[in-house]
Formats: C-alpha cells, structure tokens, sequence
C-alpha cells in the first residue's frame, strides 16, 4: 500500500527517488525538495546527476560536492516563501574508493599497503559496490548528523539503484573473507573446514582454479582482498547503521516511471523487489505524462474556415489543418498510452501515482520546479 | 561508417533508458537483412529484444528467432559453467570446484567477474567455428551495459590483461582487448536522446572510449527526434496564431504548442551532439502506445536509409 505523496513530503525524513535512466528522478528531487523548504522543512536534496540545468534552476552555478544553499532571493522570484534553508549538494560517486580505504583502514599503513596494490589500482573502480556505498554513507551521515528535516536523494539508474540499496550488504559479503582464508589460508580459515578431508577437496578446488585462470590469479587476488578485509571491522558498524536507516519507518522510496510501456514493467519489478528487500515504498511518480486535449469533432475544411478567419486569406489554411490535426490526433494517441500506463501503475501500488503532465520547455527556473512540485503534490483521485 | 554491416562485433551502448535495445534490435534486423548470420546478445538484462521483435523471450540458451537471427540473454553464473568446463575440460571436476558456495561466493564477488563471464562469452560465440572451420556467426550484436558506470565494462579487458601477468585469462583478456580496438571487425554505436542529461553523458562517453581508450566508434544514434509536424510557411503561419478561444482551434493550438516546443528544446540538443563530429542517424519519435514490430521495421528502413545500408 502506497501513501500520499504530500504526506510523505511532511512526515518522512529521508525520501529516495528511484527508477530507470531518463524518467526525470533528479527534477522530481529537487522539486520535491523546494516544496518541502517552503513548508518550514530544512531539507537537503542529494544528486548524483550533474545536471547543470537544474543545478541553475536553483539559482546555483552548478552541483558540487562541497554543497550550496539556495538563496531566498531565488524563492521568492518563484513566489515562494522558504520557510527553512534549502541546500543542494551533489554526491561525487567517483573516487571513492580510497577514500573508503582510507576512511576505514585501521592504520596509514594498511592504507598505504591497499592503495599500493596493484590489483587495488587495477580494480578499484569495480570494486562491487563501492561507489554507491560511499554515496550511501554520505546520506548517512547528513541524515543523522545534518540537522535537516528532509533529506532527499537521487539516486543512479534503475539496475543501478539496486546497487545502491543492495551495496551494504555486497561489500560486507565481499569482505567476509572465510572463503578466501579457507581456500588459500587455511591456518586462519573456519575451524570446521580444517579436516583433513577438506583439506584435500581444497587442494583440487585451487589447483583447478589455477587451471581456469591459468595461474595463479586467484591466489594473488585472496592475498589482496585480505588486506583491504582490515577494513572490515569498522566497515560493518557503518553498513549496519546503513541498512537501518533504509528500513526505517521515517524512510520512503518513490519510484519514478516514465509513461512508456517499458518504464512502467521496470518500475512495478523494481517496486516488487523494494518489496522483498523489506524496503519501504512510498508512491510512484509518473512524468511527462501527455494529458488529453478534448475539441469538438471538427472536419478539416472546417479547421481551415476558422484558421483563415483568424490568419487571413494568405496563409496556406488547408495545410496547416491537416497538419494541426495530425499534431492532436499524435497528441492524443500518446495521452491514450498514458493514461493506460497511470492505470498500471495505480494497480500495482493499490492508488493513484503522482502525476506530472509533459511540459512544451524543460525546467529551467524555481518556477518551473514550483510548478512540477505542485503537481506531484496535488491530490489525486481515483 | 559506411561498412557498417561488415563487422563481425557490433556493441550498443548510452546512459539508461535512451533506447539501447531499440537499436540493437534495428541493427540485429539490418545485419540479419544483409544475410549474414546474426547473434544478438543480451547481458543478463530484463530482456527486451526478441519481444520488440515480436517473439517470446529466449532465456540463456541460443534460439533462432528468424531467418539469419538468433538471441541470447547471456547469464553470469551459466557463462561461469560453460568457461569452466572449456578449460577443466570435466564436468565432474567443474561440479566439485563451482558447487562449492565457498568458491561461487569468493568468485561471485571478485570484481568486474561478472561483466568479464558474459563479455567473454559474447567473445567466444565471435570465435566459434562450424566443423568446416567457418565462422558459426557472422554478426555478434551486443545490448552492452548502461552508462552508469562510466567505461567500465568496454576498459575490463584491458584491466585484466594488465592486472594478470600470464596465463589462460591474461590471453583471453589480451585477446579480447584486440578484438574490441579492432575497426575492421568492431563498431561501438553510441545511442542518445535529444535531452539534457543524455546529451552530457554522451559528449563524456565519446570522449572516453574514443580518446582514452581508442575504441572504434560507429553512428551516434539520435533516439525519439519528433518529426516536423509544419514547414515553413505553416510555421510562419502558426506564428502568427494568437492563443485562440475559439473552441475549434484551441485544442489544435495546445498540441502544436506542446509539440513545437518538444521540436526546439530537440533541436538546440542535436547541435550539441552534431559537433562531436559522429556519423549521425537520427529517429523520430514513434507517436504510438509502444514499440513493436510494426514501429521497429519503420524504424529500421529509416536507419538503413540513413546508415547507407545496402
């Protein structure tokens, strides 16, 4: 069961915007975002896209890591009050890995050792998860440290976006090392594992693991992921607060869809999958949807009766009708898919989406997000 | 680009959500058209392509969509199975070694083996041979990964052949990197939408895998341009319409404004994408309730127009 998007907005403190690439998650944060700091919520709205547009559109040069506050100059040119400080700040998901080493080695040693290794230089941008972790923790650390009411956070593309919920856990997982002690250190491995038995299961296990790589690879690798398993101690405290915030009854997830058939599938399975990982699903957000525009049932040499009545006799009339005519009957065709795909989407989160009609500009002012926020905000009946 | 259809490995890629499985389903249908023997390979992704092409999804195992076109929907843990039995050449020994949960957990999590299992894969059907020792395939077509990422996925080989001294994965991985800067076998088409974000990213991504990598690019792929709906003069003449009450023109008045306004915002993105100097093929938005068969072989016949397909 789904709740009202307005509520969430009052009430939560962390609300996560997810979906697929190009459904418009990073202009309903912020949107969200303005709204919430005009209602005396102290809100900071987390993004991952460089968006400079609608870094502007917040009266900023752009989104930085460092973070801005946005003026109440820039509110009050869109007609509203900010009743609490809006700030925008934008997680650099890139390079985090040594910061991670670095954070959370238990000495500068090990770190050094880590950022040394060459399969950490090789890996590091592939280690599983750690961008989105470090992401993660910032929100963490703003929730639980910032002083805001709201935080609000965009997050990666849609398999993406599992990544980033699923990461605590994968890195712990990864770091877990009682597979690899098992497999190349067996001294330190789990007890249970050291009969003599297993022990030479073991050794046809690497040897055959030497074949398929075809040296000692794996071997090289478990002597690396060993060191950065250092890490592991003070790496699990954190996920662990991670993973309950995520959970938390303060927490919503949005899951914005874009009205084609495609976006709608993925986002009722990943709504599902929020479901299964015991995450807690706010509403969904449909964008850009073409609303229908009614007129009476017209012939075209009607059309070009009044065209040329309002253009004169100049003007080539008959084809501007039936090009006028083929632009609504385009119009309404995609008005009639939408509305099928908002229908989905009410059904598999029992009501209604937010709803935001397809604008003919992009967002490029407080104004425009204004307006965007008054529409994911409205009540919808069913 | 104007040999497009000779190459034997053709990857798609672009930020999420631009259309990447459209595209690779309009080139799997123009190799396919060319007669060459066509594979198209999906990685582990919620499968798209055979069903835009009106067949039901294939799952892990290679199936004959049509003539000249097969599809798979590469899986990590089945091209794990199948590398290893290559190499181990013994079930009973593959079994033993990857049933252990303390080796599939160790390999599952060793990173970047994922992408490496399916890349290689894809990889190895581009070598595959027939008992002549013809080429099985002729065109490998490959829905690559997202964006997201960066250039991950396309710099993996090149990681691992200089991670990994010696040995079967250092060659493979060499192999692999050849095969992948390789422009007389390889085309990376880029696909992208006339819109912010995916514009960005796309200017970033060239960048990336044409400078720093020096990977062999293909068309750059304009998804979702709306068509023109008025020509000049009737532009001229729309101008001149003031916001109208009158209850005939109105509703034909919102639309164009919706939809010229659309045109525009496309238009100033284009010449952005215009200026990296790409092959362009460009398609327009399909003002349909979604994309099937119909709407793919329209949109193919324009790609083709376009790409000088013969």
């Amino acid at each position: 069961m789904s709740l009202d998007l307005a509520r969430l907005v009052r009430e939560r403190r962390l609300i996560i915007t997810a979906g697929a690439g190009g459904v418009g998650k990073t202009t309903t944060a912020a949107a969200l975002a303005v709204m919430a700091a005009s209602e005396g919520r102290r809100t900071a709205v987390l993004t991952i896209d460089p968006a400079r547009r609608l870094a502007n559109a917040l009266g900023l040069e752009a989104f930085t890591e460092k973070g801005h506050h946005v003026d109440a100059a820039t509110f009050r040119a869109a007609g509203l009050e900010p009743r609490a400080e809006l700030f925008a700040i934008m997680l650099d998901t890139k390079s985090t890995a040594d910061q991670m080493v670095q954070r959370f080695a238990p000495d500068e040693e090990a770190a050094r050792r880590i950022l040394a290794n060459r399969y950490y230089q090789a890996f590091s941008t592939y280690l599983a998860g750690t961008q989105e972790y470090m992401a993660i923790e910032r929100v963490v650390a703003l929730v639980e440290e910032g002083g805001f009411d709201l935080v609000v956070l965009d997050t990666p593309p849609a398999t993406h976006a599992l990544d980033f919920i699923d990461a605590p856990e994968r890195m712990l997982n990864a770091l877990d090392n009682r597979a690899m002690n098992w497999l190349y250190r067996p001294a330190q491995g789990e007890p249970g594992f050291g009969t003599r038995l297993l022990g030479r299961g073991r050794k046809i296990i690497t040897r055959s693991l030497d074949v398929f790589t075809g040296g000692p690879f794996f071997e090289d690798l478990a002597t690396f992921l060993s060191a950065f398993s250092a890490l592991f101690g003070a790496f699990k405290e954190r996920s662990r607060r991670v993973r309950a915030l995520l959970r938390e009854p303060g927490t919503a997830f949005l899951v914005v869809a874009a009205p084609s058939p495609a976006s709608v599938q993925d986002s009722i399975v990943f709504a599902r999958k929020l479901g299964e990982r015991e995450l807690p699903f706010g509403t969904f957000v449909c964008n850009r949807v073409h609303r229908p525009i009614h007129g009476p049932e017209v012939d075209l040499a009607t059309v070009a009766d009044h065209l040329r009545a309002a253009l004169g006799p100049d003007a080539p009339v008959d084809a501007l009708a039936v090009s006028l005519a083929a632009g609504l009957a385009d119009h309404n065709r995609m008005a009639a898919r939408d509305a099928g795909a908002i229908e989905r989407l009410a059904d598999a989160a029992e009501r209604m989406p937010a709803v935001v009609p397809l604008f003919p500009e992009d967002v490029h002012d407080l104004h425009g997000l204004r307006l965007i926020g008054e529409h994911l905000l409205a009540e919808h009946s069913p | 680009m104007q040999n497009f259809l000779d190459r034997r490995f053709t990857l798609v890629t672009g930020k999420g959500g631009v259309g990447k499985s459209t595209v690779t389903a309009i080139l799997a249908l123009l190799h396919a058209a060319a007669g060459r023997r066509t594979l198209v390979c999906e990685l582990n992704a919620l499968e798209r392509v055979a069903p835009l092409l009106g067949h039901p999804p294939v799952g892990a195992k290679v199936t004959a969509l049509e003539r000249n076109l097969s599809a798979v929907n590469i899986l990590p843990a089945q091209a794990l199975e199948e590398y290893a039995q290559m190499k181990l050449r013994s079930r009973t020994v593959t079994h033993l070694v990857f049933d252990n949960p303390l080796v599939r957990r160790f390999v599952e999590f060793v990173p970047g083996m994922n992408d490496l299992l399916m890349f290689g894969k894809a990889f190895n059907h581009e070598r595959e041979r027939d008992e002549d020792g013809r080429p099985v395939w002729d065109s490998i077509i490959i829905d690559a990964p997202a964006t997201g990422h960066g250039v991950s996925f396309f710099r993996l080989p090149k990681v691992i052949q200089d991670a990994v001294p010696a040995g079967n994965m250092h060659d493979e991985a060499s192999e692999m990197w050849n095969l992948l800067r390789d422009a007389r076998r390889t085309a990376i088409h880029l696909v992208a939408l006339p819109e912010e974000l995916p514009v960005q990213e796309t200017i970033e991504l060239h960048q990336r895998l044409r400078d720093e990598l020096g990977l062999p690019l293909g068309f750059l792929v304009i998804n979702m341009m709306p068509p023109p709906l008025l020509d000049a003069a009737q532009a001229a003449a729309f101008a001149r319409l003031p916001a109208p009450d009158d209850p005939v023109l109105r509703p034909l008045w919102a639309a164009a404004r919706i939809r010229l306004g659309r045109e525009a915002l496309a238009a100033g993105y284009e010449e952005r994408l215009e200026k990296l100097g790409m092959p362009l093929v460009r398609l327009p938005t399909v003002y349909s309730p979604g994309y099937a068969r119909a709407e793919i072989e329209a949109l193919t016949r324009a790609f083709g127009a376009q790409a000088g397909a013969r």
